[in-house]
């Protein structure tokens, strides 16, 4: 499946960060590459969103914050029917939005 | 800098309107004017903050329009987006001009026309402030974000539903003496929670929150004058200072953040704000804060300096922020039942605390107000601007 979701490292002081910034947050430094961001981790947060945005014929989504194995924060969807706080999930890569013809790539996350 | 006076204050009517954008905006300005008493004096300048009208209105230039709209020409015009933070943005901006000596009289309204769209529109433009690629293409809008933070917060802090009720009770309850707030109905908690019907009449937004834990989508606008001391003094009546600002931003993203949970904005914005007052949260006698979610005025009155962190909703709980409280947080009912039309919400917040220190709030005054603080939220905490305002003689 195309469409990786990439985070940026920094040249000097190899921190990750996501999403990507035209200066590193910590040392301030311009140069980085690009690191395909996902794996496993734990859900931090989550909610149900009935209040949708535009693009959207669900009655709602499950959306959580999820803390990577390496420390790397990430929001996506949860795909799961009993979230909880901590649960042990890893990302997979999905549509996560449909706009017009374009089905946008992103990530969600499953139960491990 | 030179200090700055608030010489009047107005707005309209929150809730549904049928006037266009600039017919509220142009209401709301003449209520400040009048309500200043200039006579002669000029104006100098005005500030329009919106957040929407770009999308929603299919018009910009607002400052222009509005000088317009009022004669106030050759008067400077500017127009300010800043999201949610808009009209607390818009009004520093007054401020800077007076306080740098290019301006004597300057004119900041806040206005918002965002029920011209359905709902869905509505939530996505608000939603277009959160970022683009890690959290918008997921179907991220402000009370998904919202209700991740509210699991997280009160996972953490012992909160519970039913002091969320509290927050939108007693809110409602001050509403309902404010002939201007959008929504005028008191609530009780067995008719949001406890009560079997509370699952139909108080229906999920974003788990935790449901609808009774969230603003209302409101039309309106509101304006302040803002003068110099000169002008303050040739006008006579109430004094009101605008004693210190601040304005602090965070991440974009709200999951980049240390700790989620912490309102670092509000926190940095709160001091500045302060400390440029020279004055300290136990001075304050009234306060308005960004409840567009009620977790947020639990959230806002720690990180703002009133509580300890995690003790916001036990004060709450003691009655200490009702209205007749030792502080009392959201007088005019707050965003959750004044309503909340975007841009102009920041200065609406501040329209409130000028008539509560001159006293002139009726039902909902708050006795004796010298010192007022408001918290206007932007975006997601990412811009947040604090105002501490003083009366004097
Ligand atoms: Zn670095």
């Amino acid at each position: 499946m195309s469409g990786k979701v990439y985070g940026m490292k920094c040249n000097s002081c190899g921190t990750v960060s996501y999403p990507k910034h035209a200066v590193c947050p910590d040392c301030r430094n311009e140069r980085f590459e690009e690191v395909a961001i996902g794996g496993e981790g734990k859900v931090l947060t989550y909610t149900d969103v009935y209040a949708l945005a535009i693009e959207y014929e669900t009655r709602y989504l499950r959306l959580a914050i999820v803390e990577l194995d390496d420390g790397i924060r990430v929001t996506g969807q949860l795909l799961d029917d009993e979230p909880k706080l901590g649960m042990r999930v890893k990302t997979i890569l999905g549509t996560v939005r449909q706009s017009g013809e374009t089905a946008i790539q992103g990530l969600q996350f499953v139960s491990v | 800098m030179k200090p700055v006076y608030i010489a009047g204050a107005g707005m309209t009517q929150f809730g549904r309107s049928e006037w266009t954008l600039m017919q509220l905006a142009s209401v709301a300005s003449l209520a400040a004017l009048h309500h200043a008493n200039l006579g002669d004096i000029r104006v100098d300048g005005v500030v329009v903050a919106n957040m929407g009208a770009a999308r929603v209105n299919r018009q910009t230039a607002l400052g222009s329009a509005l000088v317009d709209q009022l004669a106030l020409y050759p008067a400077t015009a500017e127009s300010v987006e800043n999201g949610p933070a808009s009209g607390a943005s818009a009004v520093k901006i007054g401020v800077q001009a007076i306080a740098s000596g290019m301006a004597d009289v300057v004119l900041v309204t806040g206005v918002e026309r965002m029920r011209v769209v359905n709902g869905l529109e509505g939530t996505d433009f608000v939603a277009s402030l959160s970022h683009p690629e890690a959290e918008y293409i997921y179907g991220v809008t402000l009370p998904a974000l919202a209700g991740m933070f509210a699991r997280l917060f009160m996972d953490k802090f012992g909160v519970e539903r039913k002091h969320l009720a509290m927050v939108a009770i007693k809110n409602h309850e001050n509403a309902a003496k404010n002939p201007y707030a959008h929504i005028q109905q008191t609530v009780t908690m067995e008719g949001i929670l406890t009560l079997p019907e509370a699952a139909v009449n108080n229906p999920p937004i974003a788990e935790p929150l449901h609808m009774f834990d969230c603003c209302p989508v409101s039309d309106g606008a509101a304006s302040l004058v803002l003068v110099s001391e000169d002008v303050a003094a040739k006008l006579g009546g109430p004094k009101v200072r605008v004693a210190g600002i601040g304005q602090a931003t965070d991440t974009h993203a709200v999951h980049e953040r240390e700790d989620p949970t912490d309102l670092k904005s509000v926190r940095i914005a709160a001091k500045t704000a302060f400390d440029r007052a020279g004055l300290k949260p136990q001075d304050v006698d009234v306060v308005e804060l960004h409840d567009a979610f009620t977790i947020l005025e639990i959230a806002e009155s720690e990180a703002s300096g009133f509580f300890p962190r995690g003790e916001g909703h036990k004060a709450l709980e003691r009655g200490e922020t009702r209205l007749d409280g030792a502080l009392p947080i959201n007088p005019s009912g707050g965003l959750k039942a004044k309503g909340h039309p975007v841009g102009a919400t920041g200065v609406a917040q501040l329209v409130e605390l000028v008539w509560q220190l001159r006293g002139e709030c009726d039902a909902r005054q708050v006795k004796d107000a010298k010192v007022a603080y408001a918290c206007n939220f932007g975006g997601f905490g990412n811009n947040v601007v604090a105002s501490v305002l003083q009366r004097e003689a």
